[in-house]
């Protein structure tokens, strides 16, 4: 893969320059390549995009700290803006289009990318980077009255937030396009949200806009009453469902055993000095599972098990990298299923995250 | 797709077209066959001649003859309702692609009741759909774009808005026919050569007006092209109550059904809802456009770029739907290197406090620029006489300045008001707190101020932050204060960050933190001394008794992008 002058050289060039938060290196890597003909497009797709995916393959795999990964973001989003501006604008301007990344989304390098790409193509963009409130997003439709929202989602725990976003735009009367791997594979839960287009990558965004201008609204939300009754439990009864888990699981995953075992500590956390690194642990521990929890809540909401047994997959692969028994996710899977009698279609995700488990356990121990 | 009949659902028909005349008269609808609308009668059904025994084949209809027929063909009507000879009858026209048919039928009073019903649940339906569509919509533009396509097909083919005048030009808008859209300006002075839309336009004009397009010849470059020689049109006024919000322009193609007195009765009820939707759109348009002038006055500065130093900030008002905020900061480049900067946070939130803090911002500004040598202590008196007068609010703040040292350290002097200690992130990941006493500005006459001096190695940072921060009520429980400790650790867990990526991961815990719920204004500020290059930033200190414990969950706390857009 060397088209367009990216070669694997530059790649690992890039790659270095973001393991060392060198800016100033990529930079000038960016550049030179615009200058040298490479279109901007393509070095914000073709080589901080992937560099990027493998920036989260890193932190996932243990490699990497949260810090060194979020250095290494921060020199692509740099990078990103160094590469643009260095880049023509082309003329025209088809339209406006607002970027937003959805409440509780914080990877905001996607949607940066897109909105510079968009700006590149001609188009006029505003960009209220991450984690934006419905509320937010709705002063600014009325405000600026965009054609286009363009709504970015790369956590599939976060799809309930995104459904709003999306219902906020429509009820203002705007279209909107989603984009991002949290709307699942070819954007299925972006039209079951209700989105009225949808993007793979950056480049198809703006080609898909710029074949049919102004985009039209024609989404239409199938999220059923009934899975919103049982999302809303699942919701309700967060705290109450963490802490058995955390009990349940006390000796199994890390972390939680400091604070299950003397509950009535709860009053005054970390007064004592010597306990504050088992509370944080604790808490480290409690928001794991919570994002295990809020995938299992989307995976109803949107009705399909895949949001919960992909958030499964992944929780596997990060255990085993950091050498915790993935075993003690069907244990979490079992104890929540002893809670949730009331609420058929949880107990139906749960069994299929369950099944994934065990499938994926023996296939795992089977080669050996 | 219909079982029995052809696949397009189409009827199929085998036997000899000889019999046709025959198999007509079977059929309860009377069928009246002529040459044209206005041309010789060739041929009508057993039915038919029951109804008008006076149809004669070789002639036209007649009012003698057919009236019903005869004056919906006058009318150039496709439908007609009529009651003929104590029957009612209703009767529509068939003339694509060779003779006019028409087929008329006998309702029974119940039949009619029913029709009529429907009819106004169709008409309910679309108004509410009006209601709906355009009461969502704030944003003028959008709001006058959505109502021309609204019509289209219901009332009109094409459709053209025309907005109340702000000077001697006006904008419009327009849609149809078919896909098409534009939008552009008009002279006040063209408009008023149609009377009939400037009557509409200042609101002179209570009911729609039926128009002659040779009228609207005035308006040739706002009307759509095909249209010009087009069916008669019809001007409705659009306003609220007595605020005229425009005037909207139905035209019908020539192959359109004309205008009925239901089609006139059902746009004046639509032009009272979109009237009321588009005067409140163009009201609150014009707030929002003043509020984000003064928004864009109160909200943070861009921070600049300085060589020898990072800046990073986050910026979350409680009100973040208006963007303003009791939070304040601002970064200034010196012409001698560094910058100086400011950090406060005016009591209270919302509009009240951001008068206050913006008062603040400028007058620290103003003395920048009227002082000789830097003072923050008599910054922070002047300052304090000044909120004072103010009002009853107060403030806490920080001042200081920031110079890269040749050594690539960064000598930091501050000056306090009752502001949080800033943090500082050392190399090794402790967090230190850098005590400045001071008390809170605009409190009482002639307070005393604190001022310290440290340094910042390659690589160490600064962080000033509002309470906002510490005191987010959130966790697990919802109830749970941030916390000093949580903040401590979460500063610890940043060494080798950047100060914008440090900005944001603490603006993310939070924000995770609160899960949604309300918060105060939170801000933070932080400044950094570029770590030497080649030294190697992520060294990880690993704490032996916790072997990794999970730390970002399925990226909760992480921004690894694992994809685009």
């Amino acid at each position: 893969m060397n088209a367009n002058g990216i070669t694997d050289a530059v790649r690992a060039d890039f790659d270095a320059c973001l393991a060392d938060a060198d800016e100033g290196g990529a930079l000038e890597l960016a550049v030179g390549l615009v200058a040298s003909g490479v279109s901007a497009e393509d070095v914000l797709l073709g080589l901080v995009a992937p560099a990027q995916v493998r920036v989260g393959e890193r932190w996932a795999s243990g490699e990497w700290t949260v810090a060194r990964e979020h250095a290494a973001t921060h020199v692509s989003r740099l990078t990103v803006d160094a590469a643009a501006a260095a880049a023509p604008v082309s003329g025209g301007s088809p339209g406006q289009v607002l970027v937003a990344c959805g409440d509780g989304e914080w990877h905001v390098l996607p949607s940066h990318i897109l909105a510079e790409v968009l700006r590149l193509r001609g188009f006029q963009v505003r960009s209220l980077g991450g984690s934006v409130s419905p509320g937010e997003l709705l002063s600014c439709v009325h405000q600026t009255g965009p054609d286009v929202v363009a709504l970015s989602c790369t956590l599939t725990f976060n799809l309930p937030h995104a459904h709003r976003q999306i219902e906020t735009c429509r009820c203002a009367g705007v279209p909107v396009m989603a984009g991002g791997p949290g709307f699942g594979p070819e954007g299925t839960w972006a039209y079951a949200l209700g989105a009225d287009l949808y993007a793979a990558d950056a480049r198809d965004a703006a080609e898909a806009l710029l074949r049919r201008w102004p985009p039209v609204r024609c989404g239409r939300s199938s999220v059923q009453a009934a899975a919103v009754e049982e999302y809303a439990v699942l919701v309700r009864r967060r705290p109450e469902l963490l802490a058995h888990l955390a009990y349940v699981l006390r000796d199994v995953f890390p972390g939680l055993r400091a604070r299950s075992d003397s509950p009535s500590s709860t009053d005054s956390p970390g007064t004592s000095g010597s306990s504050d690194t088992s509370v944080r642990e604790h808490e480290e521990g409690t928001d794991f599972l919570g994002r295990l929890l809020d995938s299992l809540a989307a995976a109803v909401f949107v009705d399909d098990d895949r949001v919960f047994t992909g958030q499964l997959a992944f929780a596997t692969a990060y255990f085993s990298a950091r050498s915790v028994e993935p075993r003690c996710l069907v244990t979490m899977t079992d104890a929540l299923a002893d809670r949730l009698h009331g609420s058929p279609r949880t107990l139906d995700t749960l069994a299929a995250g369950r099944r994934s488990l065990v499938t994926r356990e023996t296939d795992s121990r089977r080669p050996e | 797709m219909t079982g029995d009949g052809g696949s397009d659902g189409r009827g199929v028909w085998g036997c000899a077209p000889a019999r046709l005349g025959e198999l007509l008269d079977l059929v309860d609808e009377a069928v009246v066959i002529c040459d044209r609308v206005d041309g010789p009668v060739r041929g009508f059904n057993r039915a038919a001649a029951r109804l008008f025994p006076g149809l004669r084949p070789g002639s036209p209809v007649s009012m003698s003859s057919a009236a019903p027929l005869a004056r919906a063909a006058a009318r150039r009507a496709e439908r007609f309702h009529a009651v003929h000879g104590g029957r009612r009858l209703r009767g529509r026209l068939h003339t694509a692609g060779g003779p006019a048919v028409w087929l008329v039928h006998q309702v029974s009073g119940a039949q009619e009741a029913e029709a009529a019903l429907f009819e106004e649940r169709d008409r309910s339906a679309f108004l509410e759909e009006t209601t709906r569509r355009l009461g969502a919509s704030l944003h003028h533009g959008r709001s006058a774009r959505a109502l021309v396509e609204m019509v289209i097909p219901r009332l009109a083919d094409a459709s053209v808005v025309v907005l109340p005048a702000s000077g001697r030009r006006t904008r419009w808008h327009r849609a149809g026919p078919g896909d098409a859209r534009s939008a552009g300006e008009v002279a006040v002075e063209t408009l008023e050569r149609v009377p009939k839309v400037s009557d509409a336009l200042y609101g002179l004009q209570p009911r729609p007006a039926v128009i002659r397009p040779r009228e609207l010849a005035a308006l040739d470059d706002v009307m759509p092209g095909e249209f010009v020689r087009g069916e008669e049109a019809l001007v409705v006024q659009l306003g609220a109550g007595g605020v005229p919000a425009g005037a909207l322009i139905m035209l019908r193609g020539p192959e359109r059904a004309r205008l009925e007195a239901a089609d006139i009765e059902l746009a004046h009820r639509f032009a009272e809802r979109a009237g009321l939707a588009l005067a409140t759109a163009a009201l609150y348009s014009q707030q929002a456009h003043t509020m984000a002038v003064l928004q864009a006055g109160l909200a943070p500065e861009p921070l600049p770029a300085v060589d020898g130093l990072r800046l990073g900030a986050a910026y979350r008002p409680a009100a973040e739907a208006l963007r303003i905020s009791g939070d304040y900061y601002h970064v200034a480049p010196c012409p001698a290197g560094g910058v100086t900067f400011f950090f406060g946070d005016v009591s209270g939130k919302g509009a009240e406090a951001a008068v206050l803090a913006g008062h603040v911002r400028q007058s620290m500004r103003t003395l920048a620029m009227v002082r000789r040598g830097p003072d923050p202590l008599g910054d922070l008196q002047l300052l304090n006489d000044l909120v004072i007068s103010a009002g009853h609010r107060f403030t806490t703040l920080v001042t200081g300045s920031a110079r890269p040292r040749g050594d690539g350290s960064v000598k930091v002097e501050i000056a306090s008001g009752g502001h949080l200690f800033p943090l500082t992130l050392r190399g090794d990941g402790r967090v230190e707190e850098i005590v400045c006493e001071g008390m809170l500005v605009g409190a009482v006459p002639d307070p005393s101020f604190g001022r310290t001096e440290f340094r910042l190695e390659p690589g160490e940072l600064m962080l000033l932050y509002s309470d906002g921060l510490t005191e987010a009520r959130g966790g697990v429980s919802g109830r749970e204060i941030y916390g000093d400790e949580r903040l401590v650790d979460a500063l610890a867990s940043c060494v080798g960050m950047q100060a914008p990526s440090v900005a944001e991961r603490l603006e993310l815990l939070t924000t995770e933190w609160l899960a949604g719920r309300p918060h105060d204004d939170i801000s933070l500020l932080t400044l950094q001394a570029p770590p030497r290059r080649g030294s190697p930033p992520h060294r990880r200190s690993e704490s032996p008794e916790s072997p990794k414990s999970p730390e970002g969950p399925g990226g909760s706390a992480s921004a690894g992008e694992p994809g685009s857009p």
